[in-house]
C-alpha cells in the first residue's frame, strides 16, 4: 500500500444503497471483513461468508454507522490465538495462512493508523511470518467518522489520527449524505475501483466542497480534547511521574482489558498443547500489566510491583514507541477508557500529567 | 520469508553432569544443511525446546571455533528444563536461533581480560573463554573469578583445571559454603579481590550471574578503576520469542533478546532505573 494520499483522474462516489451489494460481490473473491453486529449487539470485525443464505444473513448485520467496534481489526492479522505449527513425535507441520486477497471494509481512521503501525513492528528486526503472511494482498477501506463512535473517549483530533485519515488507506469513504465520496490512497485502491466500476460512479467537483464541510464538522464533533503533544514532551523529559503512576496503580485491577482492546498492543505468549503425542505450538495475546509477564524461572521478577507495570504501559505507548518509530503507540481510539472497569484510560492519564483539571 | 518460530531437531550426543541440578548437553542437528548453516557468535543464545512442553532461551556455551555441534549447560529450574534433565543420549531436542547480540571479540584483542561469574553465569561466558583460549596469544592476561554456593555447584570443573594450566591465565574459585576437601576460597566473589590483583589498565571485565552478584561486582570493578564501557554483562529476562516480537523481555525501548543480552554497563546506565532491575 502506498502511504501518501494521491490524486485520482476522475472523482468517484458510491451510493450508500449500493454498499451491501458491493460487499456481496466482493465476498465471492475477497476474504471480506466488515463490522458485523453480534447477537449481543456488540460490533466486531468479522469475515463474511462467501455465498448463499449465510452471506445474505450476514449482510443484514453489517453496521457501518454506529461503529463502536469493540476490538480493533488487529485480530485479523494477529489473532488472539494463533496455531503456529502442529507436531507429532517426529514431524513438524507449519501452519502459515496461505496468501489470500483480503478486503477490510469500514476501518476507522485511528484503527488504520494502528494497522500500519503494527505492520511496521512485525517487520522490524526479525520478520514475523504469521503476521506478515496475513497482510499480503490486503485492501483497507476506511470510513471516516462523522461523529465519534465513543463520544466520551475518542480524542483523535488531539493526536491527529482522525476523524479522517490523511494516509495509510487504499480507499477512504467520506459520508456526504446518501452517498460516500471516494478518496484513493494507493494504486491498489484505484484498481479496486476499476474492477467494481458498476458501483463507483463519477462525481461532480462540488462534492469535494461538501466533503470538506463534512470533515471539518466531523472534527468539531470530537468533544474530548487533550494536550497530546505536551504529553509526549513530558514523557520524553525528566519529569518524575511516579506519583501519577502510583495513583493509577492503586485503582487499576490489572485485568489486562485495556491491552486486549488496544489496537497497537502486540505482546503474546508462546505455549504448547499436547494430547496423545500430537500437539500444537501456539501464540496467544499476553499483557504487560500481568505480574507473571516478566517473572523469570528463578522467581526473580524485574517488574514485580504494580506501579512498575503501570509505568511500563504508559511509557511504552507515549515514550518508547515514539522514540523508536517517531509515532506514539496511542492512536487515541479511546477503547482503553471505555473498556476499563475503574475508568482509567490514556486520555485521563494525559489530562493528569499535563495538569488539565478534567484529569483522573 | 523465513519462519523464525520453527525449531530444528538436534540429537543429544553426550551429557556431562556439572552439578546436582545442572548438565551440559552436546547436540548435533539432524539436518546437515542446518548443521552447516547454523553460524553463531560468542554470547548468543538459542531457543531450546521439547515439543509439547515448551521453549526456553539457553546460552550457546560451545565456541564458534569448534564446529559441527552445539553445547548447552542447563539448570533444571522449571517445567521444561527439568524435563530436559530426564532425556538421555540419543534423544532429541528442538533448537532455533542463534539470537541476540554477542560479546565483543575483535575489539578486545590485546587486552587483559577478567571473567567474573556466579553459579550458572559461567556457561554464557564459556563460549568467549574458549575462543580466547583457542587464540591465546592474541590476548593479554586472563583471570577467571568464579563463585558458587557450594563446591558441587561449580560448572566445568575439568575445564577450570585446564584453563588454569594455560600461561598467563589464572582461575580463582570461591564458594559460599565449603565442605569436603575444598582447597580454595570461602566467601562471595568480591572476596577474591583480596587474593588477586584486579587492575583496570588495558582491561575489560565480563560479568555474568544473579542480579545481586552483578550489582556488587560492578561496584567493586568501578572502585578498581574500570570505566562503565569496559564492564560487559548479560541481562536476563523472561523470554518467549527471542526475536523482538512477544515483548516479554523489553526494558526501556530495548528488547533484551535482540539488542542484548550483552550490554556494557554504560548502556545499562541509559536504561531507565526502574526498568534496570540490577
Ligand atoms: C538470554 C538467556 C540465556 C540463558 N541461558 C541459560 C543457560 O545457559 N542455562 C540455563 O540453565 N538457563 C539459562 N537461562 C535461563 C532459562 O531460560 C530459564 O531457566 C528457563 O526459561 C526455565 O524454563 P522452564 O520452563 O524450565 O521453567 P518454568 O517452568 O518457566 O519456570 C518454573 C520455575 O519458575 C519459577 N516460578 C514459576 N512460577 C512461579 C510463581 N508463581 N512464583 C514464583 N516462582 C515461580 C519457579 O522457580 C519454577 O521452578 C537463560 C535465560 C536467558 C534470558
Ligand atoms: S523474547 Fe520476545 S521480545 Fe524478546
Amino acid at each position: 500500500m502506498r502511504r501518501k494520499g494521491r490524486k485520482i483522474m476522475t472523482l468517484k462516489k458510491i451510493s450508500k444503497a449500493d454498499v451491501l451489494e458491493l460487499l456481496e460481490c466482493c465476498a465471492k473473491t475477497w476474504k471480506t471483513y466488515v463490522p458485523l453486529e453480534t447477537e449481543g449487539k456488540d460490533i466486531l470485525f468479522s469475515l463474511l461468508p462467501t455465498s448463499g443464505s449465510e452471506l445474505k444473513e450476514a449482510l443484514g448485520k453489517v453496521n457501518l454507522n454506529d461503529e463502536r467496534v469493540i476490538i480493533s481489526p488487529k485480530d485479523i492479522f494477529f489473532p488472539q490465538l494463533d496455531d503456529m505449527f502442529y507436531f507429532d513425535k517426529d514431524k513438524i507441520k507449519e501452519n502459515v495462512e496461505p496468501p489470500a486477497k483480503k478486503l477490510i471494509f469500514g476501518v476507522k481512521p485511528c484503527d488504520a493508523k494502528a494497522i500500519n503501525f503494527v505492520d511496521e513492528f512485525f517487520k522490524r528486526n526479525f520478520e514475523d511470518i504469521y503476521y506478515l503472511s496475513r497482510t499480503k494482498d490486503r485492501l483497507i477501506v476506511v470510513i471516516g467518522c462523522i461523529t465519534p463512535p465513543r463520544p466520551d473517549a475518542c480524542f483523535c483530533t488531539s493526536a491527529k489520527t482522525g476523524p479522517f485519515a490523511n494516509d495509510g488507506y487504499d480507499l477512504q469513504l467520506v459520508d456526504i449524505g446518501d452517498e460516500y465520496l471516494v478518496e484513493v490512497g494507493s494504486s491498489e485502491g484505484e484498481n479496486f475501483i476499476n474492477s467494481y466500476s458498476d458501483f463507483f460512479k463519477d462525481a461532480q467537483e462540488e462534492k469535494l466542497v461538501k466533503a470538506q464541510v463534512v470533515k471539518s464538522q466531523a472534527a468539531k464533533n470530537v468533544k474530548l480534547k487533550v494536550d497530546f503533544q505536551k504529553a509526549l514532551e513530558i514523557m520524553k523529559g525528566n519529569k518524575d511521574l511516579e506519583e501519577n503512576y502510583k495513583r493509577i496503580s492503586e485503582r487499576c485491577i490489572y485485568c489486562g482489558g485495556c491491552v486486549y482492546v488496544c489496537p497497537t498492543c502486540t505482546c503474546f505468549n508462546v505455549f504448547d498443547e499436547k494430547k496423545d503425542g500430537n500437539g500444537i505450538r501456539r501464540k496467544n495475546w499476553d499483557a504487560c500489566v500481568f505480574e507473571g509477564y516478566t517473572r523469570e524461572a528463578s522467581g526473580h521478577n524485574p517488574r514485580d510491583k504494580k506501579v512498575q507495570r503501570t509505568a511500563r504501559r504508559y511509557e511504552h505507548k507515549l515514550k518508547y514507541d515514539h522514540s523508536v518509530t517517531g509515532s506514539s503507540g496511542c492512536t487515541a481510539c479511546g477503547r482503553c477508557l471505555t473498556s476499563c472497569p475503574v475508568e482509567i484510560g490514556m486520555s485521563k492519564f494525559i489530562q493528569e500529567i499535563t495538569e488539565d483539571k478534567k484529569g483522573a | 520469508m523465513k519462519n523464525e518460530y520453527l525449531p530444528y531437531k538436534a540429537i543429544i550426543k553426550s551429557i556431562q553432569k556439572e552439578s546436582f541440578d545442572t548438565n551440559t548437553y552436546k547436540v548435533v542437528f539432524s539436518d546437515e544443511k542446518i548443521r552447516n548453516s547454523f553460524d553463531y557468535k560468542q554470547g548468543q543464545f538459542a531457543e531450546v525446546s521439547i515439543l509439547g512442553i515448551g521453549e526456553a532461551p539457553i546460552s550457546i556455551t560451545s565456541s564458534p571455533t569448534r564446529k559441527g555441534y552445539l553445547e548447552f549447560t542447563i539448570r533444571g529450574a522449571g517445567c521444561l528444563t527439568k524435563k530436559i534433565h530426564q532425556l538421555n543420549v540419543g534423544d532429541s531436542l528442538y533448537v532455533r536461533g542463534p539470537y541476540g547480540n554477542a560479546f565483543p571479540y575483535e575489539e578486545i584483542k590485546g587486552k587483559n581480560i577478567y571473567f567474573i561469574a556466579g553459579g550458572i553465569g559461567l556457561p554464557p561466558l564459556r563460549s568467549l573463554i574458549n575462543i580466547i583460549m583457542d587464540n591465546r596469544e592474541e590476548f593479554g592476561n586472563v583471570k577467571i573469578l568464579y563463585g558458587a554456593k557450594t563446591p558441587d555447584e561449580l560448572c566445568f570443573k575439568q575445564e577450570l583445571e585446564m584453563w588454569k594450566k594455560i600461561p598467563n591465565t589464572e582461575v580463582w574459585l570461591t564458594v559460599d559454603k565449603s565442605y569436603g576437601d575444598w582447597k580454595h576460597n570461602v566467601g562471595v566473589v568480591t572476596e577474591l579481590w583480596k587474593k588477586t590483583d584486579v587492575c583496570s589498565k588495558n582491561a575489560v571485565a565480563f560479568v555474568c550471574g544473579p542480579p545481586i552478584m552483578i550489582k556488587f561486582v560492578v561496584m567493586k570493578l568501578i572502585e578498581s578503576g574500570f570505566k562503565n564501557k569496559d564492564i560487559i554483562m548479560t541481562l536476563e529476562r523472561y523470554m518467549k520469542c527471542g526475536i523482538g516480537k512477544c515483548g516479554h523481555c523489553n526494558v526501556g525501548e530495548k528488547f533484551v533478546c535482540v539488542d542484548g543480552p550483552v550490554f556494557t554497563y554504560e548502556e545499562i546506565g541509559k536504561i531507565p532505573a526502574k526498568e534496570r532491575a540490577i
